[in-house]
């Protein structure tokens, strides 16, 4: 019963030193392959590229083909792995935030900060027992996790990354996204299905329900940008809107702002996040639709979740929050440090590197306050869910929908109003910032207790 | 049917209770947590951070105890069983021969602590009980070979002395290891049922032995 | 007795019918068809030629799933595919809209709404439920009158061949057809639809009586 404690075989020192190197060059090399290679996939990039190393004419060297299709292939496998690692990372960073949230510490013994909990955790996943219920549908039980992933991986090919950073920047992206978004519940309705298990079941049939009604007002709330932009195309969404906050689409436009807000709790319901997590309520239905899955299939599932976070946030930053761009840093900024020559010049990669960051940090803000309203509100009921959609969120969206036009019409006689709004609303939401950073403070005061950051 | 000031009002609740809770988790973001971070991160061991009245494992001190079994037949899940012998050697003086908790068992209510006269049964703030052998959580105050003569309580006495709450069972726990094996005078485990008979071709399996037995 | 002669009669006049039409038909259209085609033009085989028979062979087997399983979810993933490969056949069209709309309007709407309805039927005990082809020789029959038709409409018809521009998207001018030339018929259908929608309500809601 004695139990003696063990050394550590590291000392702390080495361990923050380990988990800080493994934290910031995983991502830090995705990220750079994704900025090497959505650059250089590029018809005209890779002709460049063998034109200078291979010192062969592209038009007929005979590998062109192989070689640009191996990029496209090479980029993909970089996108996937991406979407894996930042998935991981970012239940790493909820379960950092939640416990906080909660006054608990969280994960902390994998590692600093209890880092290295996420590859223990998935490690942990592939090595459980594949288990397929007897009385399964043997076939689709298998199938299910792969419609989820294919829904979940296509949507990268329409996410931005950077000014020049996209894997293919569709003339119909945003369109694309909120129809590939699709899979993932053809996936979890079979699911559900195929566990044979009324648990599942009931989990799929809710999950359906769910994502069926707020496509609905999601997709009217994404009208909103796209008539502002005119376009359906992500990049030009974001060419459309201004680098500075009061440009962004959120402010320019009122509606636009009660838009985001119906935005975002659509695309909580689904992605099936708490306080929308009814498909997986684990008081009520056990695991929901995973209930039956175990091991590397359940890991897809988990991964997907989690994983949607970062597209949530991508897609949000891209419609309302002006995406990655740089104040200051026009087009024709770009276009000159591209340089003439067919290579783009190291000062546009630079550049690039820059937008890029900028989009990260956008998109990690929103998957924080995803993170951060998952770990306030509780999860509501059914009944309570359908009717937030139909009563409120589709009349609103129809609403703000209706405002834009009208809006446009206004805003094209009168280009000053958006400047005007956008400064209004702007000043609005700091103003709102620093109310509730005061109400915050009172909050700690109120409990006896003081700001205290230490033990984070 | 639902007014339109109801309709309006409920969009304003959603927004006040939407300020109030991200409020509230956001403050706590800012705070110290109060996470005890059991087993190793800890000041001091965390039976000594638990309050006094902590009702862990029991504890009999043998020097106080009258062997009057008020405690037996307090325990609402009979987890302690007592047996009183006359000393062969001195008719009048009676023995404990046999003093078992079961804190397996045991629901910590301190049922058995109240109707003791002297004291000599208390909790203690010991929690730690996880053992390969379940029936290592037995614990014998009194030993069949060495049993301890039942206390005399002096007339008009109201304080009895008692060893140091706690100490006694830590002795024991410390004694044992986690996986020591299970005591052996209890009667094993009833065997695993006799498997079906097979072919000739493969050998009858050996019967399992055992291993806590061993 | 008489039923049964009656029925057999039936069959046996339904598929002389059937075949005559076969043979009529094979006369008038596949056999000028097959002579009119340009003989033996062999072209190379590229990445999106491959590509395209693939997804053709996936709509094809897609569609060859729904009316051939015996579970109706084997069906439903049937449907999937064939709708998933009429999608990527109009991105080989160049119509990049209707793409995406069908991959939105069919897989998200239609197939979920599908599945849902099955799910939701009474009839569903277990995960093994069957759908029983009914009528297979009337589907035999049909099948067999219908095939030379499209084909012949397939290999006579002058097939114009256009290239497509790379770059020509269709969602402006989508849009501004539906807003402009089309407008009437599109503002019907959603009309039609709303009547639809009320109709539904009408049917499912349920009177309460106020106590």
């Amino acid at each position: 019963m004695a139990t003696t404690p063990k050394r550590p075989p590291l000392s702390p020192r080495a361990v923050v030193l380990i988990t800080l190197i493994v934290g910031v060059a995983l991502p830090g090399a995705l990220f750079a392959l994704i900025l090497v290679l959505s650059a250089a996939t590029k018809p005209l990039v890779v002709e460049a590229l063998i034109r200078k190393f291979a010192e062969v004419d592209p038009a007929t060297w005979p590998y062109t083909t192989l070689v640009s299709w191996g990029s496209v292939v090479v980029l993909a496998l970089i996108l996937l792995t991406f979407g894996a690692v930042i998935s991981g990372m970012t239940v790493w960073w909820e379960m950092r935030v939640s416990a906080r949230m909660q006054s608990r510490i969280g994960y902390n013994r994998a590692g600093a900060a209890g880092f290295f909990q996420w590859i223990a955790d998935a490690v942990k996943l592939l090595f459980k027992e594949d288990l397929i219920p007897a009385e399964a549908d043997r076939m689709l039980f298998r199938v299910a996790p792969y419609f989820v992933m294919t829904g979940f991986a296509l949507t990268f090919v329409a996410l931005p990354f950077g000014e020049s950073l996209i894997a293919a920047d569709l003339n119909v992206g945003i369109f694309y996204l909120v129809s590939v978004t699709a899979l993932v519940v053809v996936g979890i309705l079979l699911a559900g299905w195929s566990s044979n298990s009324k648990w599942a079941l009931f989990g799929g049939m809710r999950s359906a329900a769910q994502v069926v009604s707020y496509e609905i007002p999601a997709g009217l709330a994404t009208m909103v940008p796209i008539l502002m932009a005119g376009t359906l195309s992500m990049q030009g969404i974001v060419r459309a809107q201004g680098a500075w906050p009061w440009q962004w689409f959120v402010f320019t436009n009122p509606a636009a702002t009660v838009a985001f807000a119906v935005f975002f709790i659509a695309q909580l319901a689904e992605g099936n996040r708490t306080p929308f997590d009814l498909p997986e309520a684990e008081s009520e239905l056990v695991a929901g639709y995973l209930s039956e899955y175990s091991g590397f299939r359940f890991a897809i599932y988990f991964l997907v979740e989690f994983g949607n976070l970062w597209v949530m946030g991508a897609i949000a930053a891209t419609l309302f929050l002006g995406g990655w761009q740089i104040p200051g840093v026009g087009p024709e900024v770009y276009a000159a440090a591209k340089g003439a020559g067919a290579l783009p010049a190291p000062g546009w990669w630079g550049l690039q590197a820059l937008s890029m960051v900028v989009m990260v940090v956008k998109t990690l803000v929103v998957l924080n306050l995803i993170v951060w309203v998952r770990w306030t509100l509780p999860r509501i009921r059914i009944d309570q869910m359908m009717t937030l959609c139909w009563k409120y969120l589709v009349p609103v969206a129809f609403v703000t929908f209706v405002f834009t036009l009208l809006w446009q019409v206004l805003v094209a006689r009168q280009p000053a109003l958006s400047t005007i709004s956008g400064w209004v609303m702007f000043a609005g939401f700091v103003v709102v910032t620093l109310l509730f950073a005061r109400q915050t403070r009172a909050n700690i005061a109120a409990a006896g207790d003081h700001v205290d950051m230490t033990n984070w | 049917m639902m007014t339109f000031t109801e309709y309006a009002g409920s969009f304003q609740k959603t927004a006040v209770s939407f300020w109030h809770g991200l409020s509230i988790t956001m403050s706590h973001l800012f705070r110290r947590p109060m996470t005890v971070q059991y087993p190793d991160r800890t000041p001091l061991p965390v039976r000594d951070m638990l309050p006094p009245r902590y009702r862990g494992f029991l504890e009999v001190d043998t020097a106080i105890c009258t062997g009057c079994q008020a405690c037996e037949r307090a325990c609402p899940i009979a987890c302690i069983q007592i047996t009183l012998e006359k000393d062969p050697a001195n008719p009048k003086q009676r023995l404990v021969t046999q003093f078992d908790i079961d804190e397996a068992k045991c629901m910590f209510c301190g049922l058995c602590v109240e109707p003791c006269p002297t004291g000599s049964i208390q909790h203690t703030r010991e929690f730690e009980g996880s053992v390969a052998n379940i029936r290592n959580l037995v614990f014998r105050w009194s030993d069949p070979v060495k049993p301890f003569p039942v206390y005399r309580v002096e007339k008009g006495a109201e304080y009895f002395a008692r060893a140091p709450l706690g100490s006694l069972v830590r002795a024991r726990l410390e004694a044992a290891r986690w996986n020591a094996a299970a005591v052996e005078y209890l009667p094993p485990e009833p065997p695993a049922p006799a498997v079906a008979p097979v072919p000739a071709a493969a050998p009858a399996p050996p019967t399992p032995t055992n291993p806590e037995t061993k | 007795m008489t039923q049964t002669t009656g029925k057999i009669l039936g069959w046996i006049l339904g598929t002389a019918l059937a075949t005559g039409f076969v043979v009529v038909m094979g006369q008038l259209a596949i056999v000028p068809a097959m002579k009119a085609m340009p003989p033996g033009e062999t072209t190379a085989t590229g990445l999106a030629e491959v590509l395209f028979y693939v997804i053709a062979g996936l709509t094809i087997a897609g569609a060859a799933g729904v009316a051939l399983s015996r579970n109706i979810l084997y069906s439903a993933i049937g449907l999937l595919a064939a709708l998933l490969g009429a999608g990527a056949l109009y991105v080989f069209l160049a119509a990049d809209f209707l793409a995406v709309a069908q991959l939105l309007v069919y897989i998200g709407g239609v197939l979920v709404l599908v599945l849902f309805a099955v799910m939701l039927t009474n009839r569903i005990t277990e995960i093994t439920v069957s759908n029983a082809s009914l009528g297979l020789w009337g589907g035999a029959m049909l099948f067999v009158a219908v095939a030379p038709v499209l084909l012949a409409v397939a290999l006579v018809t002058p097939w114009e061949t256009i290239t497509p521009a790379a770059a020509a998207y269709t969602t402006e001018t989508i849009g501004d057809g539906l807003l402009t030339r089309w407008l009437l018929p599109f503002e019907i259908a959603s009309m039609v639809l709303l009547a639809t929608l009320v109709g539904a309500v009408v049917i499912a809601r349920k009177e309460i009586k106020a106590d």
